[in-house]
């Protein structure tokens, strides 16, 4: 496998290897560049990715861990942050492949409307609501790429909400479950259009990797077959196959090094062993996730720029936003089992787009969802009703029998919600740690 | 793993003790009998676990007691939840003045009648500390058997839970035979 040396630079370092950092690993090194990504989390192969809750979901085990990676969290300005000592307030997956290591691989395009919103919808005071630069039209071969690369099944023109597509999807949909069922029913009796939820897991055997075995661990676990597609699975090989890529794990970036002229030059890092290491490139791209790219360019602040790298606007860090998610559980007569195959199998996304007259912004799509595995389901179903005692437990024995619905929907920007650095909290090497303002 | 020193070994005697007499064990004094435990005291351990056997109480079928919760939490504490172990001590504590106060002739939480005991977690279920110990709880029902609680996986029969890697369709009733 390709090994740059640090001295020499290369022509693109890249920080972060999940959906962007990967997808851009492969592309530059089979476009003939030379390539080495840096990525803060170790390398875990197939064999790591056990069905083990507490590890996983409160372990770290592939997430970004509150004690070497602290942040801190508040809901108002004027609080101080506090620390979250079960898990991160904000959570990714601290691996090569990145996030999409855990995800749960839901694959739904956006549509034509979320790009122009703001021209359709008007303004709203107090926000910083705007269209995106591009519009839907513009992505579309990338998304027909992207679905034909990776392998995503689902079923083109299901669904009449469905922007249009250039091409249908490589592979059949999910088998439907027993929640998939339920909800589809129930949404057609009133007048709904449920239709098969698009996932980039494999319902066949798709380009080298084998269709999925139905475990039910695939929302923040990794797959143990690579069913799921996941840049660690897909894209940075094909990278490193190129012989011009090279993926440098518990590689942890603190700041993106630029010369008297402003330009970058490279990248300054710790390696798995602590020392510090200073990565030369011609070119700089963060890849980091919405949280740490903008920690990484405040912490790259210098003499020339004091208020952190590309802020000139003093945006960096601001208006972080959300995808917001709704929840209810229901109890049917007979087993659903939830707990197997994948989390989603049908979606309604009727109420997707905004519609003043609800009175308020925003809208979502509503689906049937596992809801995910015994512990943290047993967690979340005292969200209503008993949540200990013997009223408790009779819920929790009505395990096979629950379906969750879950909604999930946007939310508006506002500049009071934030990432910035701690101004006292370190982390574990000694670099700023994290502030969520939210 | 800690070295098996003669406080963990009484700790363990504890600890088979609560097993096996289940709520009989309620009236002795453990504190007076065992020696102080490397994380959690016997006295501790004794409202841990009635604590617990509250939040997953045992009926017909088994609870946070056969499922070997307290032995998860203290060994948590020490190891994989060693983040949390400070915090959780303190607000134990508060927990336990709290219900001295509240009941001074009872010597702790565990030595409460049943009734008393679901009343007095009535009044700090919003606490951050019941918060956390029934997170605990549920972690120590429901976690690989390897972390010292779900013993023999019991947890997981409570819900019907099948712990295996393959499944195929149909997965549920109302998934058979399908039309679409």
């Amino acid at each position: 496998m390709k090994t740059h040396p640090l001295t020499q630079a290369v022509d693109f370092a890249i920080v972060g290897s999940g959906a962007a950092g990967g997808v851009l690993a492969r592309e530059l090194s089979s476009a003939g560049f030379s390539v080495v990504v840096l990525e803060q989390g170790p390398r875990l192969t197939l064999a790591d990715f056990e069905h083990d809750e507490l590890k996983y979901w409160f372990d770290a085990g592939i997430t970004n861990d509150v004690v070497k990676n602290p942040q801190t969290f508040r809901d108002d300005h004027a609080k101080r942050g506090e620390r979250n000592m079960i898990r991160p307030s904000l959570c990714y997956a601290r691996t090569v492949g990145g996030t999409t290591v855990h995800y749960t691989a839901n694959y739904w395009r956006f549509r034509e409307i979320d790009f122009e919103e703001r021209s359709r919808r008007g303004s709203i005071a107090g926000t910083g609501f705007a269209d995106w630069p591009i519009r839907y039209a513009d992505l579309e071969p990338y998304y027909t790429k992207v679905e034909w690369e990776i392998g995503v099944s689902g079923l083109a023109g299901a669904s009449p909400f469905d922007p249009p597509r250039s091409r249908p999807y490589p592979m059949p949909p999910m088998p439907v479950k027993s929640s998939g069922v339920l909800l589809e029913r129930g949404a057609r009796k009133l007048g709904l259009h449920p239709f098969p939820a698009p996932l980039a897991i494999n319902s066949q055997h798709y380009r080298g990797r084998p269709a999925c075995i139905h475990c039910g661990f695939c929302q923040g676990f990794g797959c143990e077959v690579s069913a799921k597609a996941s840049t660690l699975t897909t894209m940075l090989p094909e990278a490193e196959a190129t012989g011009r890529c090279e993926v440098r794990s518990e590689s942890y970036v603190v700041q993106v090094v630029a010369d008297k002229r402003g330009r970058a030059t490279g990248v300054r890092y710790f390696d798995r062993d602590r020392r510090e290491r200073l990565q030369k490139a011609r070119a700089v791209i963060l890849s980091a996730n919405g949280a740490e790219t903008p920690r990484l360019l405040l912490m790259s602040a210098n003499n020339r720029f004091p208020q952190g790298l590309a802020n000139s606007s003093g945006l960096v860090g601001k208006y972080l936003m959300f995808n917001y998610t709704a929840r209810t559980h229901a109890v049917f007569e007979h087993e659903l089992n939830e707990f197997k195959s994948v989390q989603c199998s049908r979606v309604v996304f009727d109420f997707y787009d905004s519609d003043p007259q609800r009175g308020f912004y925003g809208g979502g799509g509503i689906d049937s969802r596992i809801g995910p595995q015994p512990i943290v389901w047993a967690d979340r179903i005292g969200e209503e009703g008993a949540s200990w005692g013997s009223a408790y437990k009779a819920r929790l024995m009505e395990f096979t029998r629950t379906m969750q619905v879950a909604s999930h929907g946007t939310s508006l920007p506002l500049e009071t919600n934030s990432v910035e650095l701690d101004p006292e909290l370190k982390d574990a090497w000694g670099m700023p740690a994290m502030r969520v303002t939210y | 793993m800690r070295k098996p020193d003669l406080d963990t070994y009484s700790r363990r005697a504890v600890l088979r003790v609560m097993c096996a007499l289940g709520g009989a064990w309620l009236t002795l004094d453990l504190a007076k009998v065992v020696h102080a435990a490397p994380f959690l005291s016997a006295a501790e351990l004794a409202d841990v676990d009635a604590i617990a056997a509250q939040i997953i109480p045992t009926d017909a079928t088994p609870g946070a007691r056969e499922a070997g919760v307290v032995e998860f939490i203290d060994r948590a504490l020490a190891t994989v939840f060693a983040r949390m172990a400070r915090d959780f001590r303190s607000q134990l504590s508060e927990f336990r003045l709290r219900c001295r106060v509240q009941y001074p002739d009872v010597p702790s939480f565990a030595a409460l009648p049943r009734q008393q005991q679901i009343e007095f977690l009535q009044q700090v279920e919003r606490t951050p500390f019941f918060e956390r110990i029934r997170l605990l709880t549920i972690i120590g029902m429901f976690a690989m058997p390897k972390y010292g609680g779900n013993r023999d996986g019991v947890g997981w029969k409570l819900l019907g839970f099948q712990d295996q890697h393959l499944f195929q369709p149909p997965f549920g009733y109302y998934d058979r035979d399908y039309a679409g």
